[in-house]
């Protein structure tokens, strides 16, 4: 009833869980069964090890958060040692979050990941993290650039490739088209807005970065548009993410076009969401003589005027 | 091992003016919380904002524990409302705890509403190692412990309408000398320009001294990496990862002062 494929790979539900909200899996292990979970998508992982950006990185704002991490991460070469042996264990799709700020960091990344004795499945790669300084191309912004990321890591993997689209574009079909002509099997969508809050008794900015992404409720109807806009030009499955906090919101993302779904900052509140949200999503299919979930995927009425 | 855990409200009341101290039963994590540990709340089933509070365990035994806060915020307000037999939804316990291996005496240092981990670090010493309390406040009537000096017990007011006049730092001062201190072990937490102003005082004059850090958290486990403090003595490069920052909810929140850079998070 729940079930659901990218190509060849079966799914056992539509819910996935946020790259970053979820660090490797094995910080929650101890309270959360993460085989509930149709997929996991781990933290940003990059060529080297990073810092991430000075303190302060996040900061609660109405119906959601700011954040600037800058990726902050173990580097590939400590996650195949450390993060894998443990994801191996997981019974349920792994799908390998991957960002860079080179074209050839994110191909050595994904080949190595891909030469490693692991388990995962497929890679979402982050062409849109508004966080993140240094020099190098924003991949997101640009078709040209996406469509020629998406193709160099096409050639190199058999593994489900997801790219992960921004809002901070002028256009986002236009970058999830680039992502489907260079071979991407889906896109998620979307990546946090840019967003900027002030403390006004010192006129400092709420972050070390001025700026930084914006999560969670807030972001929803932001969200919903995009997906709509993808759903409308791309044919490859679109994961809505963007301010999901129960079933309601699955719901919505799925009529809007969505065939899969990623659960983000809620997960700092919930972390075990996933456990109702499958039994809801049962009951919402039942109480409607629904067959399976594909089938409200895109069921949107639109009267013409 | 971290539990998601459904809490009872066993009693929730105002220990003194605007300060307050709930009492709530546990199943699982009281029985394994190590004093300076914290836990992660979330006030409400319908809470609207996006991030639980965490709040250090100010007590605990097998089978409850207690928190003590202030109704400032957003979710302190609500948990202000809090009625007996009320769920509550908590994750912990959380972070590290408080090093107590050293054998030298130990001097608690409480701010405000941040005597909760110094309370339940003092209750878990007290029969073991010569302590000595200090609980500082604005006034007499935001005080909920009585000053007795002859066991130790110090009291602090802003305003010198109750025990010592002057704040936690120069109530201590009017007890030990510098060279007192140097053979005793500070443990502290408060507001963070009074935290700051004794982690500089103990690094200067090199007296140990333990920190319970407050920052914003999102997760409280070591997921979000919002919780950043830097270190000192980091050699860092391009090629670290927590080597620089380290996390306050994982890698924390307890501190020495020498450890880090500052309390200003």
């Amino acid at each position: 009833m729940l079930a659901l494929k990218i190509k060849d790979i079966t799914f056992k539900n539509p819910i996935m869980v946020a790259s970053g909200t979820y660090g490797y899996g094995n910080e929650v292990s101890d309270f959360v069964d993460l085989s509930r979970f149709g997929a996991i998508i781990t933290k940003s992982v990059t060529r080297n090890p990073r810092e991430g950006n000075p303190a302060p990185r996040i900061f609660e704002v109405s119906s959601g958060m700011l954040n600037s991490i800058g990726l902050a991460n173990l580097g590939v070469e400590k996650y195949i040692d450390e993060k894998i042996p443990y994801l191996n264990k997981i019974d349920t799709n792994i799908i390998i979050n991957i960002a860079g700020t080179r074209i050839d960091d994110y191909i050595e990344t994904l080949e190595m990941l891909d030469n490693a004795d692991s388990k995962h499945i497929g890679y979402e790669i982050n062409i849109s993290c508004p966080n993140i300084k240094e020099e190098g191309m924003q991949f997101g912004v640009s078709p040209d650039m996406t469509r020629e990321l998406t193709q160099e890591l096409r050639k190199r993997t058999d593994k489900i490739l997801i790219m992960k689209l921004s809002p901070n574009v002028t256009s986002i079909q236009d970058i999830g088209l680039a992502a489907q002509d260079g071979g991407a099997d889906a896109v998620s969508a979307i990546n946090t807005v840019m967003g900027m809050s002030i403390d006004i008794n010192t006129k400092k900015p709420r972050l070390s970065t001025v700026m930084g992404g914006l999560s969670g409720p807030c972001i929803k109807p932001v969200a919903l548009a995009n997906v709509y806009k993808l759903f409308k030009s791309l044919d490859i499955p679109i994961i809505g993410i963007g301010g999901i906090s129960n079933c309601d919101d699955v719901i919505e993302f799925m009529l809007t076009g969505a065939r899969f779904i990623q659960l983000g900052t809620i997960n700092y509140k919930y972390p075990n969401l996933v456990e109702t949200l499958t039994d809801e999503l049962h009951s919402y299919l039942g109480q409607r003589s629904i067959d399976h979930i594909k089938d409200i995927v895109g069921d949107l009425m639109i009267e013409d005027k | 091992m971290i539990y998601n855990e459904i809490s009872k409200v066993i009693e929730n009341k105002e220990i003194a003016e605007n300060i307050f101290e709930a009492h709530l039963s546990s199943d699982n994590l009281s029985k394994i919380a190590k004093p300076g540990q914290f836990i992660n709340i979330l006030p409400s089933s319908d809470f609207n904002k996006i991030m639980r509070r965490p709040m250090s365990l100010s007590y605990q035994d097998n089978k409850s524990f207690k928190i003590i806060y202030k109704p400032i915020g957003d979710g302190t307000r609500i948990m202000r409302d809090w009625k007996e037999d009320d769920l509550i939804d908590v994750i912990g316990p959380l972070g590290n705890a408080w090093d107590i291996s050293s054998d030298k005496e130990v001097v608690l240092l409480g701010g405000g509403v941040g005597i909760a981990p110094i309370l339940n670090l003092y209750n878990n010493i007290k029969s073991t190692k010569t302590s000595y309390l200090f609980f500082g406040a604005r006034k007499k009537e935001e005080h909920f412990i009585a000053h007795d000096p002859e066991k130790n017990i110090y009291i602090s007011t802003d305003n010198g309408s109750a025990g010592i006049k002057g704040n936690l730092f120069e109530a201590m001062n009017s007890i030990f000398e510098i060279s007192d201190l140097k053979d005793k072990s500070i443990y502290v937490c408060g507001p963070p320009m009074m935290m700051e102003a004794i982690r500089k005082f103990t690094v200067e004059h090199e007296i140990e001294c333990h920190l319970a850090l407050e920052t914003i958290m999102a997760c409280g486990i070591g997921i979000c990496q919002g919780c950043t403090v830097e270190k000192c003595n980091s050699t860092t490069n391009s090629d670290t990862y927590r080597n620089k920052y380290e996390l306050v909810c994982m890698d924390g929140p307890i501190y020495k002062a020498n450890e880090v850079k500052t309390c200003l998070l």
